[in-house]
């Protein structure tokens, strides 16, 4: 099965070859065949990715010992549903993953494109042959993982070997969001590949109009919503399994997956303002290629280990090739761009500074200092030690004051930029839109100091939640009023009816929802407590309005590992509301520890407590508790974000406007004109 | 003998435990705890100190104990900063120092902010005086009854 992998492997390389120089020759010569041959053989590398991808799995899964990779990353008693993660534990797994994800996005694009968009689609299939052969070049010929054990033989010549059982997985990685989190946050990286092979494909064939918009706006969506829920697992898992009493480190394998986020999250907002009034082409194009560049760099930071990080699994010396890679993107980037830049001339002119298309300039603005903060911050020690040869560090404190700020503006403008008008809003709109919500906003804010709210940033937030939420609420509430005066339904069904109509509008209000349940959330960490003793079987803890009191503590050996398990009985008032138990796990094959956090998880706050191991001096168990306020709120604004998400992939049940069939009746064969088209179906985020 | 066998995870878990974790000192003052906070841990985490407590850290019980030293001999907080930064170096610091080179960090942020300001207002303004281009056709091939049931669509749909 090894041989079958590596041969799957090379094999998918050489049709990658086939499907970028035949792409090429296709692009010049407009043969039909050519253009056909190069597309089947892009497909054809994909179906070997996967065969490749899937004998891999198959390695792991039958135990096979003669593989280093497998040998290094699982073994026997590891629980089959901890062998999936396993396949990508390592770098030379994980690169193949990202090749097989990748393969999952291009193959979907080649086939639903087949028939159409004979122009375009020969560039996009050239874009993502380029970016297959790069990890298939590092998949075949520098980091595979299908090289077997050898040992030389008593005659001096190496012979393969196998071993009995395998090193184990890392403990941290033994916990089912490991099993999710990597494929979502790769769907997110590789997914950000379509819309940046579509825009570099449209600029470089100089495809008309914004097509490629229109063609790419579900794709960056599912690879964003990908990234979005991939970062919330990730910061979940931290918060499960790191045991420190937190979610979020500002560690730079998660500044890496937050970066193209925040592209994406710009792009997907200035994109509209391309659709609707042909602005911004130069703008998007480049929030695509730096989404993209940023994915390739996340990737490069985890599987190189450049910098320090509690996340960075893999370390190696395959940076030359990563870097190598981003400079060859940047460099036909530019050429692309500076060649075609004619053809990203805007139309388009403005009536007023206060409008949708400026709240958008700001709402980019802010998006992309927050990326570039975050950039900065997480190469800065690299470049200190680069240039003074001084090691620095540039931690969560740094990260912490510089976005404060940042997030707060744009949670203001997640409020109000939906509400302004394009073009140029009148004063008696804004009074109308935001008077009544910025009122009871700053009376919330004003209740809050009175009950003894004194954190700055937490008033403000609460302030802008408050806000941002009233002023969602009220959006619903006007459409639906519609509706309901219409066809007599009630409010609830005639929103819902109001949402499928512009699910990509009011799929976007929901994800704004979702966002503001995260701020609030995040706000909670100014309350945190905690408390740490030592505690025997029998002692007592008192933190916040939670009574803890150590009841058992045992030690279990288990198929694959052996906890160290505290039983804790939890009280309130009085009245026991759980039992919980923190143990500490220890991993005879690879001689690592990993901890299980306990946690009593409410909406107001989550009673988080660890059990942080034994005492030197005494050799008591000594029991880490926590009081974490509003953190399942980040849990639950997640979800939301990515429901309203789908919600806005859903197609709209109904035009909002259907005058194309009328227009085309009145002025019978006449060809549509531009004036015709913008009206015929309204499906933009308005 | 297999009962001892059976001992042995158990055993290497209870070593395991014991010397593979930080953080064991019991309750650290509020104050170390403040200073804590704006120190990160030197086990090459990179966490901060007081949440450093990965499995394996050789080095946060130390530097916490280190820090709960001082504070009880009574140093001020700059002085047990800056005796953590002369025995670990500036990688200690959390953040780096607003001054000197490392001042870049800190103005990076902020220079972005002024510079992307500016281009936006300039970009905005840019757009506020471009002429509205004359429209190429003589008007719209919609006929104003079409267009009327659209407008009385669209009032109904969007309006109060």
């Amino acid at each position: 099965m090894d041989l079958f992998g590596s041969y799957a492997l090379l094999l998918a390389f050489l049709c990658c070859l086939y499907a970028f120089g035949g792409g090429i020759a296709a692009i010049i010569t407009r043969k039909p065949l050519l253009i056909k041959s190069a597309r089947n053989a892009g497909m054809a590398t994909c179906v070997l990715v996967w065969l490749g991808f899937g004998s891999l799995a198959y390695l792991f899964l039958s135990d096979n010992f003669s593989m280093a990779y497998v040998v290094e990353h699982s073994n026997r008693t590891l629980p089959t549903f901890f062998k999936i993660p396993a396949i990508w534990a390592g770098q030379q797994g994980s690169l193949l993953f990202w090749s097989f994800l990748l393969s999952i996005y291009v193959f979907t694009a080649l086939f639903a494109y087949r028939n159409k968009h004979p122009e375009l689609m020969p560039y996009v299939g050239v874009v993502l042959a380029g970016v297959q052969i790069f990890f298939l070049t590092l998949n075949n010929f520098v980091t595979s993982p299908f090289q077997v054990l050898g040992a030389p033989a008593a005659n001096g010549a190496l012979q393969w070997i196998s071993r009995g059982d395998g090193q184990g997985l890392n403990p941290l990685l033994q916990y089912p969001e490991m099993v999710i989190h990597p494929p979502a946050l790769y769907s997110g990286y590789t997914g950000f590949a379509i819309p940046f092979a579509f825009a570099l494909g449209a600029l470089l064939g100089r495809y008309p109009g914004e097509k490629w918009i229109h063609l790419t706006r579900r794709w960056t969506m599912i690879a964003w919503a990908f990234q979005g829920a991939a970062i919330l697992l990730g910061a979940h898992w931290a918060y499960a399994v790191l045991g420190w009493g937190g979610y979020w480190s500002w560690d730079p394998v998660e500044n890496a997956s937050l970066m193209p986020w925040l592209t994406g999250t710009a792009f997907l907002h200035s994109v509209m303002m391309q659709e609707k009034r042909g602005m911004m082409r130069v703008w998007n194009v480049w929030l695509v290629f730096s989404t993209f560049l940023l994915t390739i760099f996340g990737t490069t930071l985890t599987r190189t280990g450049i910098v320090q990080s509690v996340h960075a699994f893999a370390q190696s010396t395959i940076g030359p090739w990563f870097f190598s890679f981003i400079a060859l993107i940047l460099a036909v980037c530019i050429a692309a761009y500076w060649k075609n830049r004619d053809y990203l001339r805007s139309d388009n002119q403005l009536d007023s500074m206060v409008s949708r298309e400026s709240s958008f300039m700001f709402n980019n603005l802010i998006l992309l200092v927050a990326c570039v903060a975050i950039l900065s911050g997480t190469i800065f020690p690299v470049l200190s030690e680069w240039l003074r040869g001084t090691k620095i560090s540039v931690g969560a404190p740094f990260f912490n004051k510089v976005n404060l700020p940042i997030g707060l503006f744009l949670l203001f403008l997640t409020g109000v930029g939906p509400l302004l008008a394009w073009r140029k809003t009148s004063i008696e709109s804004l009074r109308r839109n935001f008077g009544y919500p910025l009122l009871v906003g700053i009376a919330a804010g004003i209740i809050a100091v009175a009950f003894g709210l004194r954190e700055f940033y937490v008033t403000i937030c609460l302030i802008l939640s408050v806000f941002v939420t009233l002023t969602i609420l009220q959006e619903f509430y006007r459409g639906a009023r519609v509706i309901a005066a219409r066809n007599g339904a009630n409010l609830l069904s005639s929103a819902a009816q109001l949402t499928m109509r512009n699910t990509r509008r009011y799929g976007g209000y929901i994800v704004h929802f979702g966002i503001v349940l995260i701020f609030i959330g995040v706000c909670g960490a100014a309350f945190n407590q905690d408390k740490q003793m030592e505690m025997p079987v029998g002692a007592q803890m008192d933190i916040g309005p939670y009574h803890l009191s150590h009841q058992d503590f045992d030690s279990t050996p288990e198929t694959n590992y052996t906890s160290e398990k505290a039983t804790i009985a939890v009280d309130r008032g009085g009245k026991q509301v759980i039992m919980l138990y923190p143990e500490r796990r220890f991993y005879p094959a690879n001689q690592e520890s990993g901890t299980m956090v306990a946690i009593y998880s409410t909406l107001k706050e989550d009673l988080y407590v660890v059990y942080a191991g034994r005492s030197p001096d005494t050799n008591q168990p000594v029991i880490h508790a926590y009081i974490n306020p509003l953190v399942k709120w980040i849990w639950l604004g997640g979800a939301i974000v990515v429901l309203g998400t789908l919600l806005a992939l859903v197609p709209n049940q109904q035009p909002v406007l259907a005058i194309r069939g009328a227009a085309e009746a009145v002025v019978p064969g006449m060809a549509p004109t531009p004036a015709t088209i913008p009206i015929t179906r309204r499906e933009g985020h308005d | 003998m297999t009962k001892f066998r059976k001992l042995i995870p158990v055993v290497s878990l209870a070593v395991a435990v014991v010397f593979s974790t930080g953080m064991l000192q019991g309750q650290s003052s509020d104050r170390a705890k403040t200073l804590g906070s704006k120190l990160i841990c030197m086990c090459n985490c990179g966490q901060i100190l007081t949440a450093c407590n990965h499995v394996g850290c050789t080095r946060s019980a130390a530097m916490l104990k280190e820090m709960d030293q001082r504070v009880a001999s009574g140093d001020n907080d700059d002085l047990i900063i800056q005796s953590f930064v002369q025995e670990y170096g500036e990688a200690v610091l959390a953040e780096p120092p607003a001054h000197g080179f490392n001042g870049i960090a800190w103005a990076i942020p902020i220079v972005a902010s002024i510079l992307g300001l500016g281009l936006v207002v300039v970009l905005i303004r840019n757009w506020r005086h471009t002429p509205v281009p004359a429209p190429a056709a003589p008007g719209p091939s919609i006929s104003p009854e079409v267009l009327e049931r659209a407008r009385k669509q669209a009032d109904r749909e969007t309006d109060d």
